[in-house]
């Protein structure tokens, strides 16, 4: 029981898209600089994700790996077009400043390269919650790095001015999303292994103790 | 001088460094030179032939259909990918297992696709480079403000990765800073 639910879970942390794998990076870097940006790619990632994966399950396996790569961006990009049109409704500023970075969405690694790797093996019913999780898994570290990146950058909460002393608005550009995002990687590590070796000597000492 | 002119904008509009494009391909060929110069050469063949599609495909768009530039580009890199593989294969010899895995790597990645947009947006503005050669020599510029890129990262990659790192910035973490500061760097050609 245990073990199933390590495995569905694993997306949201300990194998996470962007801290874990680094993948899917460059909108976190270049786009993740405000809360409103973060809330249309979030929108964006999650709808062509969850569709194009879904849809992709149904692609026979047997075919070879490039056909399956060339149906899976396929699919997204049909994906795209309605998800783009709700977003020009909903986001019409933020997907002016986006800019390439919103298509590009539509051909993330989540989509067209893991389908073939991490959810090869597993039934459809073992692969959605897993695929929820890991589109939550860059959810949520796109929202934490855009959340601190406009506060530190630019002083403000979702465009809310905050009484701020210190402004580093270097770290709204591009290479603060380089900087900043190699930062929050190493403490990821250093707190996902600090756990893991608590978790083996408490085992440890279980099998000690019995 | 012209040399330094063309060195500083092929930094100053690099992929890699100033939109993080390909980033994650980059950090998987990088543990091999091998690997990054293969995957480089493959990421340049794909940007210029698929700039050239793009070229086409725009003229041939209407102008209210622009949310069908991501699939018609898909499609593009879909048949060069295809197109690739096939070729090598029929070509026969070592050559087919030995470019297969970056062809794989290479195809549909953002610094692909990305090029595809960004040539497309900077032809918008520049209306020099609206011609076909123009997409062609976009397309290739940014494959070798890939390739300069890779020889940015392999040139520390073996010290950023070394035992003196602390462990959890070891290798992808200490990429991205250092990365991050070459782009500083190259933000004041700007």
């Amino acid at each position: 029981m245990s073990k199933k639910k390590t495995t569905v879970f694993d997306g949201l942390i300990s194998d996470n898209t962007v801290l874990s794998s680094l993948m899917v990076i460059s909108p976190v870097i270049v786009c993740a600089n405000s809360v409103q940006n973060a809330a249309a790619l979030i929108y964006a990632f999650s709808a062509i994700t969850f569709i194009s994966v879904l849809i992709g399950s149904f692609v026979p396996k047997k075919l070879p790996y490039a056909a399956k790569t060339v149906i899976y961006a396929i699919i997204s990009s049909i994906v795209y077009i309605p998800v783009k049109t709700a977003a020009q409704e909903f986001f019409p500023e933020v997907i002016t400043r986006v800019g390439i970075y919103f298509p590009l969405l539509a051909v993330n690694s989540l989509i067209v390269l893991q389908p073939q790797t991490k959810f090869r093996s597993m039934k459809r019913t073992q692969m959605i919650p897993a695929l929820v999780f890991y589109i939550l898994g860059f959810d949520a570290v796109i929202l934490v790095t855009a959340f601190l990146r406009e506060l530190f950058a630019s002083g403000t909460i979702a465009g809310r001015v905050v009484d701020m002393d210190t402004l580093v608005s270097g770290l709204g550009m591009p290479f603060g999303g380089f900087i900043f995002l190699g930062l929050l990687c190493g403490f990821y590590r250093a707190v996902r292994s600090a756990v893991r070796r608590e978790n083996r000597e408490e085992a440890d000492s279980d099998v000690h103790s019995s | 001088m012209f040399i330094v002119a063309e060195f500083i904008v092929l930094l100053s509009t690099n992929l890699i460094l100033m939109q993080a494009l390909g980033t994650s391909t980059l950090f998987v060929a990088a543990g091999n030179r091998k690997n990054l110069l293969w995957t480089a050469i493959t990421i340049s063949v794909f940007t210029t032939a698929g700039s050239g599609a793009a070229y086409i495909v725009n003229k041939l768009l209407p102008s209210g259909a622009a949310d069908l530039t991501p699939l018609l580009y898909t499609l593009i890199i879909g048949a060069l990918y295809i197109l690739i593989l096939a070729g090598l294969y029929f070509a026969g010899g070592d050559l087919f297992d030995t470019a297969k895995k970056y062809i794989h790597l290479s195809a549909f990645n953002c610094a692909v696709m990305g090029t595809l947009f960004t040539v497309t947006e900077r032809a918008g503005i520049y209306t020099s480079l609206d011609s076909f050669f123009g997409f062609i020599l976009a397309g290739a510029e940014a494959g070798t403000g890939f390739i300069l890129a890779s020889f940015i990262l392999t040139a520390a990659y073996a010290r950023l990765n070394s035992s003196k790192v602390p462990a959890a910035f070891r290798g992808g973490p200490a990429m991205l800073i250092y990365l991050g500061l070459i782009s500083m760097a190259v933000y004041a050609f700007r």
